[in-house]
Order: C-alpha cells, then structure tokens, then sequence
C-alpha cells in the first residue's frame, strides 16, 4: 500500500555488496580496489540528464542510485550499536505503473548499464533475463513508507507534452502580444498545428531534460490564411 | 519581541546607523587599500582611528547632542585577505562566515554574475586578492573631500610601505583613478536622489532597534507584526553580537570583542546601461496602454520622478492627482499654513508606509517589480495567518543599503560612458540577506510565482524572448496583462567584495595586534 500512490510507484530497494576486491580495470587503472569502490566510481561517472541510462527507461520521474556504507546512531555512549555486514547499493525510483513492467522495461532498455552497475551485487550473477531481475529487485526490496510524490500520477510522456506545452504556449503569447482577433485566431491555430496536443511523442520535451533549452514555438512565416 | 536596548553608538561605525547622503553629505571618495607588512599595516591603523566616525547622534536644532555634525566622515572596513594580512589569529579568521571568507568573486555562480559582469571583466582594482581595505569618506562639498584624502594619503606615505592605495577605478574617460568617486546626481546645481536611470532611489531603508533613528521614520521601516503596526527590526540583523529576528546571535567570530558592534558590508560597482534602458523602454511603450512614465514606474514599482509608490497611484489619472494635491500642500505649506504642511508629511508618510495587502494580484504594483522584490513586506504571506507575523519571510532579507551614484557627468550618458551605482548594502549575514535576496528574489522568482522572471533592473538579462516581466492587469477587468519581452542586461558588475567593518574596540585591537581568541 505504502509503495503506492495513486499511480506513481516509490521503489526502494538495498542491493548488499560483495565484500572483497579485484583489479579494476574500468577506466585502464588497474589497481586493486574493494567492490564497492568499483561500484561508486560507476555510479559517479553514469551520465546525467538526457545522456543518463534512467532517460531511456520509459515512465521513470525520479531515480537515484547510491552506496550505503554504514547506519550511524545518534545515541548515548552505552548503547549497542548495530553495524552492516556490508556495503548496499541503494536504488530508488519513483515512476508511473506498476513495479513489474517498470522493471521489465528497466531490463530492456539499459540491460548493459544494469550489469555493469549491479555486477558486484551479492547473488547478482543469477541475474540474465527481464524475469531474474524482477525477483532480484522484489527479493532486495523495502516497503516504503511515508511515500511523498512529487509528481502527478500522469505516465511520464504526458507529463513532458505538458511541459512542453506549457513553454512553448508562454512563447505563443509573448510573440502574439497586443495582435488583433483575427491574427491571433490564426496563429493560434498555427500554433495548435505546430504542437500536436494529441501526440505525446513529438513534438516534447525529452526524457531528462531538465531546463528549457531551446524555443519550443516560432511563428511560421507565413499563416495558413496567408498562404 | 524583543525590546530596545541603547546601543553603543561611540563603538559602532557610523556608515552603520546613517545613509550619510540623507545627513547632507552628497559627495563621497572609495579606495581600496593593500597592507605589505603587518606591522607598519596596524601602525597606519592607529594613526587612523581617531579619525573614523561612530554613530553617536549628532547635534541637531531639534535634538541637542553633544557631538557637532563634522564637515567630514571616515570608514573603514577589511576584506577577509586583509585581516589574513594584518595577521589575525587564524582560530579568528577561520570563525568568520564561508562567504566573507570566499569573497564576492568567488561567489559569483550565487550572485549571478556571469556574461558582461563576469568577474575577468571586473574593473581591475578587483584582480587579484590584493584589496585589503575599504576607505570611504563622505563629505559636504569636493574641496572638504580632496584635503581629507589627502590627510589619510600622508598616513599612508608614512607607513614606509607597509600600506598602499591599490589603484585600477575605471573613471569617466576611460583611466585608471586611485579612488572610486560617488556623487549625488544634481539637479538645479542641488543634490538630489535621482539614480542615472532617472528613478529617485534609496527610499525605503529599514528601521531596527537601537540605531538612534526617530521614530517618526519607523512605519514601513520597520517589521510588520499581525495587527499591522511597525516595530524596529532587531538590532542583531544589522549589528553583531546583538540578538536577531530568529532571538539569536548572528554567527560571528572569536574573540566576542572582535565582533561586537560591527558587522559585513557588500560593496558592488554597478554599471548602469543607460542607453539600452532608454531605447529599450522607449520602444516598449509604444506598444504599452499607459504613458513611458507609468511604464517605467512599472518596472520599479515607484514612480521614477517623486518616488511615490505605484500602490499610492497606480495609473496615470492617478498620478496626475496626487501630483496636484501635493503641489496644493506644498505651496501652502511654504505660505505658513500648518494644517497644509502636516497634511503634507502624512502624504509623504505613504512613501513607505504601505503594504500590498489590497494589491494582492499586482494590478497596481507588479508582483516582480524591483521595490516588491527586493523588500516583499507582507506580501509574501499568500495564506491568512500562514507566519507568525506577516514579514516573517522578509524580516530576515532586510538590506540596510548605503552607497550613492557614480559617473554620468558627460552630458550624453550612453552604455559606454562610465555611470551607475556604488551599491553598498549591510548586514550581519551576507548570506542571508544580500546574497539571498540577489539569488532567490532578483535573479528568481519562484517565491513571487512567477517562474524565472528576474528583476527588470539587476536581472541579468541576456535579451532573449524569454528574458521577461509581466506588467499584471486588473483580475476581471477585461484588460490583458503585459508581457515585456527580450529584456537586455541593464545594469552590469564591474567589482565588488565583501567587508567586515569592525566596532572602534576591535579596530583599536586589530590595529595593536592583541586579538586574541583563546
């Protein structure tokens, strides 16, 4: 129950990382590094944004991947502290669905960029299809509680056409301001054309985009009653 | 609330408690100083002191005060490499605030200083960390200004080396001046409180506890509480080791003595495109249903000539009214009728006793104008009773800003010559006022709900479509708001740093070498 929230998921899960260490020979340094160092420095250098593998996994609002080291108490002097027995890599997502065929599309969509970020997981190495890394993830999983959305329950492609439309509308009326009835009634249908409200696929904003990068609406040169 | 205490005011700077310019001193000279040996530094700074003005009160017809007012005011304040240089304990220097410690250049990703007002741009006086010290003089005429320079300019030629004026001010013609001059614009061959955009400035400052002023000048000055009275702002926004608005003292450094009575101050050059702003606001109001004048007011939310606020009179009809009856008042007030002249002053009380409570939508003042902006009032308090006061999120901001105009005396003032503003603002946190205010409010504006509109004067604009204002129109009356669009950069940084200005007891320890924060 406290996983979801309307339609928006909130998927938390600890993967325990091997102890132990290998050559890493990631980025042509070949020095002897523990697991979870190998699996940082991955996590460090995942690109962002549009580049990041989380762009190409349909219906993903938010995702974050991390290492938990330790837990740490802020307590008196004479109380037992409990310690991890390893390191975990964390991953939390929050997407619009349901869990399964997020993952699914998870696999399909960035299978290389998952084996390379879980290959020091413990118990990873069973993990070669769609279905196997269902159950990991299910098996790793937290129920999470006091799940804050901070986003509508909207699949993730309407949610950018919305943004999308949002700016590129803002610019409609910035560059029609003060026109006459008629012009306006024509540019806006220009307008209407141009951004395709039925088409959730183009014209849009990208997955991970982040910020307005470019105009998303010009006047056409010439209106169709001008033409 | 917290309640007054009197205030030290022999202890205090006196650029903290007087905007000087309000005092008749239209004329003031900023240098910068560099220290190349600690020693014969501190020995420059005891031959200062004595010469520095506190904030004791002076005489007046009205009040009796056993201080004179002097023909001249002196203060100093460091920069964070200069009280490395001067050889404070590093357990002192390391207890100063991370931004004071950074210093403005480094902070420009915050202040938004980026394009034309990046700091490699900056004039170069500012290049390097090799400004020390600020030195400003404030004087009634040029000549009382020229032979106190010269006074402190032979305290420094007397410290063998250890002290230098660094020189690198752009001046009017282009040169590198020693010093940075600042004057009040003239009109009629009177100083007055134009800015070189033509906008009358420096109206609203902010009122707190202890500081000497009258108390007439409280409403709008002050905080508001939830029954919409003015009371002084704390003592410890503005001074430290004085209790804040949050019932705490601002983070400070050690020893206590070092930063009791004193407090930052943030010096900025800001260049003023007058020529863009006057073609820019000139092909705008073609298209704008008001006169240029409203237009203008639009921007600022006062207008440019009197400095009424928009709030007072929204619109041209308006204006064109309250001009008549204050010209009414003002003619019998100088006739002798009293009732006039007290009419008079209760006008000229609204100038900043007001708030946005019946202008909630910016009809008559826009949400993004520069006043609404730079001090929200109350207006930021969307739901009833959210706060426990109104001001609550603006008691925080508040900027106690000094500073006067700079350049513009050619008669064609265009983007190149050399104008703008000597933008000096005070206050215990530069984080939390100055460079929040700069940040959030005037380069965002999130909390105003009107996305990434910036301030139309200090935004820095780079004359895109989506470098915007909305001028917001009457809810319900039909009428459309007013986009501007492709707003360019008008006002530009040209150097800057943050200061600390200590109180006479830490300047006279500074000044001997015996801080000692053990």
């Amino acid at each position: 129950m406290a996983n979801t929230f309307g339609d928006s998921y909130g998927l938390t899960c600890l993967c325990p990382i091997q102890n132990g260490q290998c050559e890493a020979n990631d980025d042509n340094s070949f020095d002897l590094a523990s697991y979870d160092k190998i699996t940082r420095r991955r996590l460090q250098t995942l690109p962002q944004n549009e580049q990041s593998p989380f762009a190409k996994i349909p219906n993903t609002y938010f995702a974050r991947l991390f290492i938990l080291n330790d837990v740490f108490f802020e307590q008196g002097n004479d109380v037992k502290r409990d310690h991890l027995k390893s390191k975990y890599l964390v991953f939390t997502s929050n997407f619009h669905g349901e869990l399964e065929t997020y993952l699914e599309g998870m696999w399909h969509n960035a299978e290389s960029e998952i084996r390379n970020i879980w290959q020091y997981a413990v118990g990873f190495e069973r993990v070669n299809n769609a279905a196997s890394f269902i159950d990991y993830i299910k098996k790793c999983q937290l129920k999470t509680t006091l799940f804050f959305n901070g986003s509508n329950d909207k699949s993730l492609k309407q949610q950018l056409k919305s943004l999308y439309v949002k700016q590129a509308f803002s610019e409609f009326v910035l560059l029609n301001q003060g026109k006459n009835a008629a012009t306006l009634k024509a540019e806006f249908k220009a307008f209407l054309e141009q951004i395709q409200l039925n088409n959730l696929d183009s014209p849009s904003w990208r997955p991970g985009q982040t910020r307005l990068t470019e105009a998303s609406y010009s006047i056409p040169t010439t209106t169709p009653e001008n033409s | 609330m917290t309640t007054n205490r009197p205030l030290d005011l022999y202890d205090i700077q006196g650029n903290i408690c007087k905007g000087y310019g309000r005092f008749g001193f239209p004329k003031a000279r900023y240098f910068f100083l560099e220290f190349h040996h600690p020693k014969r530094a501190q020995h420059f700074l005891k031959q200062l002191v004595p010469l520095i003005t506190t904030a004791e009160r002076w005489a007046h017809k009205d009040h009796p005060a056993p201080e004179e007012k002097p023909t001249i005011t002196t203060n100093i304040g460091f920069t964070f490499s200069g009280l490395q240089a001067l050889e404070l304990p590093e357990l002192s220097l390391r207890g100063f605030p991370v931004e004071f410690q950074m210093g403005m250049r480094e902070r420009k990703a915050i202040l938004g200083d980026d394009g034309p007002s990046d700091p490699q741009h900056w004039d170069p006086v500012w290049q390097g960390e090799h400004v020390h010290a600020w030195v400003s003089i404030n004087a009634q005429n040029e000549e009382a200004l020229q032979q106190h320079y010269l006074k402190i300019e032979q305290l420094i030629s007397e410290s063998q080396s250890g002290v230098s004026i660094r020189p690198g001010h752009k001046g009017p013609n282009g040169e590198l001046l020693p010093y940075q001059d600042a004057s009040a614009v003239y009109e009629n061959g009177k100083p007055g409180p134009k800015e070189h955009f033509g906008f009358t400035d420096g109206i609203g400052n902010p009122y707190f506890e202890g500081c000497g002023n009258d108390l007439s000048r409280l409403p709008g000055r002050g905080k508001l509480t939830r029954d919409g009275n003015w009371v002084p702002l704390a003592t410890g926004e503005f001074i430290l080791g004085h209790v804040d608005e949050a019932q705490e003292y601002p983070p400070a450094p050690t020893p206590k003595l070092l930063a009791l009575n004193g407090t930052f101050m943030v010096y900025r050059k800001l260049h003023e495109n007058v020529k863009t702003f006057q073609d820019y606001v000139d092909n705008l109001a073609k298209d704008f249903d008001g006169s240029k004048e409203l237009l203008m007011a639009k921007f600022a939310g006062r207008w440019a000539d009197n400095g009424a606020p928009l709030v007072l009179a929204p619109d041209d009809r308006s204006k064109a009214e309250l001009d008549k009856t204050l010209a009414e008042l003002t003619t019998q007030a100088n006739n002798g009728d009293q009732c006039a002249a007290g009419q008079l002053k209760a006008l000229k009380q609204k100038w900043i006793d007001f708030t946005y409570d019946d202008d909630k939508s910016g009809a008559k003042c826009p949400v993004g104008a520069h006043i609404r902006r730079t001090n929200t009032r109350g207006s930021l308090e969307t739901e009833k009773e959210a706060f426990n006061s109104k001001g609550a999120l603006v008691d925080r901001r508040r900027l106690m800003r000094r500073g006067l105009p700079y350049g513009g005396h050619d008669e064609l003032t265009d983007d190149n010559s050399e104008q703008g503003i000597i933008f000096m603002c005070i206050g215990a946190s530069i984080e939390r006022q100055f460079e929040f205010v700069q940040q959030q409010w005037v380069n965002y504006s999130n909390d105003f709900k009107l996305g990434n509109d910036k301030d139309v004067f200090l935004g820095n604009h780079n004359g895109q479509l989506t470098d915007k204002a909305i001028i917001q129109a009457e809810p319900g009356s039909g009428k459309a708001p007013f986009f501007c669009t492709h707003l360019p950069r008008f006002v530009e940084t040209r150097g800057g740093d943050y200061f600390f200005i200590p109180s006479i007891t830490a300047l006279e320890m500074i000044a001997q070498g015996i801080v000692d924060p053990a």
